[in-house]
């Protein structure tokens, strides 16, 4: 074993006379090439020997290309990074160590052998047995052959893995299992034999006997595993699905809350940071569990939201928003809706930063309006009394509004203050 | 001041349960908790408390929360009152619990005084709305007013109270707002949580088909 995996690979060579079948040989058995070139001459002149040989080399041998492409096509498995996770949860009582896979892959490569082999030696017992006068007529070896010939192929379509489940599932495990198989397999051949020898008795009955045990037989060999297989296929996509998910949630809940809960340690001191990492967390995980699918990125509301939750990191006050309806930020009229945002931007602020305790935001939006309610619970203010110079409040909400002709109405009590932001037909209608 | 109120908190997360019954005041008496939907039931129906502070997520019973022990406790429902609490604002899960009968809603985020008096508010048979909540029911009944007070419509002045509950306005300040009484508010309110409850409008329907809600 270990030897084998030592030399080099059969491939054909590059250097050729033909298609480089000596030259490819020659590196595989560590032999000089024109001994092989002149051995294989010499075969050929007994009998023809060396010729078929050279023929069979050459189409059972692939070139150092092929063999390349087919090497590297194999771990391109969909099952292996399922298999690979380690974290998978998985249904099978028994998780295979990897060294049982490894020794499960060996016997599976070595079965292709063993099957070669096989039949090798059934077909040199026959033709040994014919030579010695036991006749074994050509109707039964024919079908028989024909049929295991068509299992072994319908076999190697599997892979590894699945065969292995095919198996565990059909029960073939078991001796019953085992025994409804073999039942199974045995009405296949007899049937198929009676099918193609049996036309000498020339009865029709007998023929229909025979198709009849061939389908029943088939039946029982497959049903069973056409349900399960079909039933695993469903789970096990299923499986991949829950699995896909359960990364996603892992890779941004590690991006995210992790680095969070980290940064919240190492400034457990501060109380304020720690409020605003919190509170900022928070609000990203919100949006991502709750984000709604149906809506696109850069409607209104979600740039009112984006907007909330930059003042709420900036002054470390929770801004709530709440909205009904939406409106969206496209087409030529975006400019008006824009201007509504930007002073609800600086209404935010302005709570935040004088008003003291939460921010309320509300927007209603609509086809006739988007109204926008931003409201605090500080001491209020009153206008009248607000310095000339202060551009806040008096150019970027009041006049913007007016320019774009909707109108801000700032309402301030004891109980705190209330900008109300109306936009009459932003967006959809003309005014 | 007159007896406290009884309450049961149902919730499956122990320290939220022991860090909620150290915040709430003494108006109100914690008489028994409970951590998943059989001990829930079980505990709603010895108890008989007048207020359940019910988390919407739960573990077991049949998989279906807080709503599944709203369900289950039908037969109580007009002596023992449900305030529902979640750290989670989606729509289904609000307005899944307010249509299985939950009186009201709370967020886990809110303080103790807050959710005490949300409590309070629930136990006298008056309805808690909170600007979220408000928002959900605008979203789904619509922003337009009818002159009739049909149950799947909201009245002119049922919307005025939930857009200022929704702008963040407490119970007083609508009261103040609207030049009418507090009293007349929380009718308003119930009015709403009613329709809420019982409405099978289309649209609504429709609302909350697409966000997968019933």
């Amino acid at each position: 074993m270990d030897t084998l995996e030592i030399r080099p690979p059969l491939v054909r060579g590059e250097d050729r006379f033909v298609a480089g079948v000596c030259s490819g040989l020659a590196r595989h058995l560590g032999v000089r090439v024109d001994v092989v070139r002149w051995v294989m001459v010499l075969a050929s002149l007994l009998g023809g020997a060396g010729i078929v040989f050279y023929a069979w080399l050459w189409i059972m041998v692939p070139t150092a290309a092929e063999a390349a492409r087919r090497g590297g096509r194999r771990p391109a498995s969909p099952i292996a990074p399922a298999v690979s996770r380690p974290q998978a949860p998985r249904t099978t009582a028994e998780p295979a160590s990897p060294a049982q896979v490894r020794r499960a892959r060996r016997l599976a490569g070595h079965a292709r052998e063993m099957l070669l082999g096989a039949v090798l030696l059934l077909g040199a017992l026959v033709l040994g047995s014919r030579l010695i006068g036991f006749e074994i007529p050509l109707g039964v070896i024919v079908p028989v052959a024909a049929i295991l010939g068509g299992a072994a192929l319908a076999w190697m379509q599997l892979d590894d893995s699945r065969r292995e489940q095919l198996v565990r599932g059909a029960g073939a495990g078991r001796w019953n299992g085992g025994l409804r198989l073999g039942a199974g397999l045995a009405l296949v051949v007899a049937g198929v034999a009676l099918a193609v020898s049996g036309s000498q008795w020339n009865v029709l009955g007998l023929a229909l006997i025979a198709s009849l045990a061939v389908l029943a037989g088939v039946a029982l060999v497959l049903l069973p595993w056409g349900l399960k297989f079909w039933r695993d296929l469903g789970a096990e996509r299923a499986a991949r699905v829950r699995e896909e998910e359960r990364a996603e949630i892992a890779a941004h809940l590690h991006d995210s809350v992790l680095q969070t809960l980290a940064l919240i340690q190492r400034r457990a001191g501060n109380e304020a940071d720690v409020i605003r990492l919190a509170r900022a967390q928070e609000r990203e995980l919100r949006e991502w569990l709750y984000r709604d699918a149906r809506k696109g990125e850069g409607t209104f509301t979600d740039r009112l939201k984006a907007f909330a939750a930059e003042v709420e990191d900036a002054h470390g006050q929770p801004v709530d928003v709440v909205c009904v309806g939406d409106a969206p930020l496209d087409g030529d009229q975006r400019e008006r809706p824009e201007a509504l945002l930007q002073a609800a931007r600086e209404a935010m602020v302005n709570a935040a930063r004088h008003g003291g305790g939460p921010v309320s935001v509300y927007a209603e939006a609509g086809a006739q309006a988007i109204d926008v309610f931003v409201k605090d619970r500080g001491p209020g203010f009153d206008l009248d009394e607000v310095p000339a110079d202060r551009l806040g409040v008096r150019e970027s909400i009041v006049g913007r509004m007016r320019r774009h002709g909707g109108e801000a109405t700032i309402v301030s009590s004891a109980g705190g203050t209330e900008v109300r932001l109306h936009l009459p037909g932003a967006g959809t209608e003309e005014t | 001041m007159s007896e406290p109120v009884t309450v049961v908190i149902v919730d499956d997360h122990t320290i939220f349960r022991s860090g909620l019954k150290a915040d709430l005041d003494e108006r109100v008496r914690v008489v028994g908790e409970a951590g998943t939907v059989e001990e829930a039931v079980e505990a709603i129906e010895r108890l008989r408390p007048q207020v359940v502070l019910l988390d919407v997520h739960l573990p077991g019973g049949l998989g279906g929360g807080g709503r599944e022990v709203l369900t289950r406790s039908t037969t109580l429902t007009p002596q023992v009152r449900f305030l529902a609490l979640s750290v989670s604002d989606a729509a289904e899960d609000v307005v899944s619990v307010i249509r299985a009968g939950a009186r009201g809603y709370v967020t886990k985020t809110a303080s103790g005084p807050e959710i005490t008096d949300a409590v309070l508010r629930v136990a006298e048979g008056d309805a808690v709305f909170s600007p979220r909540l408000a928002g959900f029911v605008l979203d789904a009944f619509g922003t337009a007013a009818v002159a009739d007070d049909e149950l799947d419509r909201l009245s002119a002045r049922e919307l005025e109270v939930m857009r200022l509950i929704a702008r963040g306005y407490s119970y007083k300040e609508v009261a103040k707002e609207l030049f009418i009484s507090v009293k007349t508010v929380e009718t308003h309110v119930s009015a709403v949580l009613r329709k809420l409850q019982l409405t099978n409008r289309h649209e609504l329907s429709r609302w909350a088909a697409d966000r997968r809600i019933w």
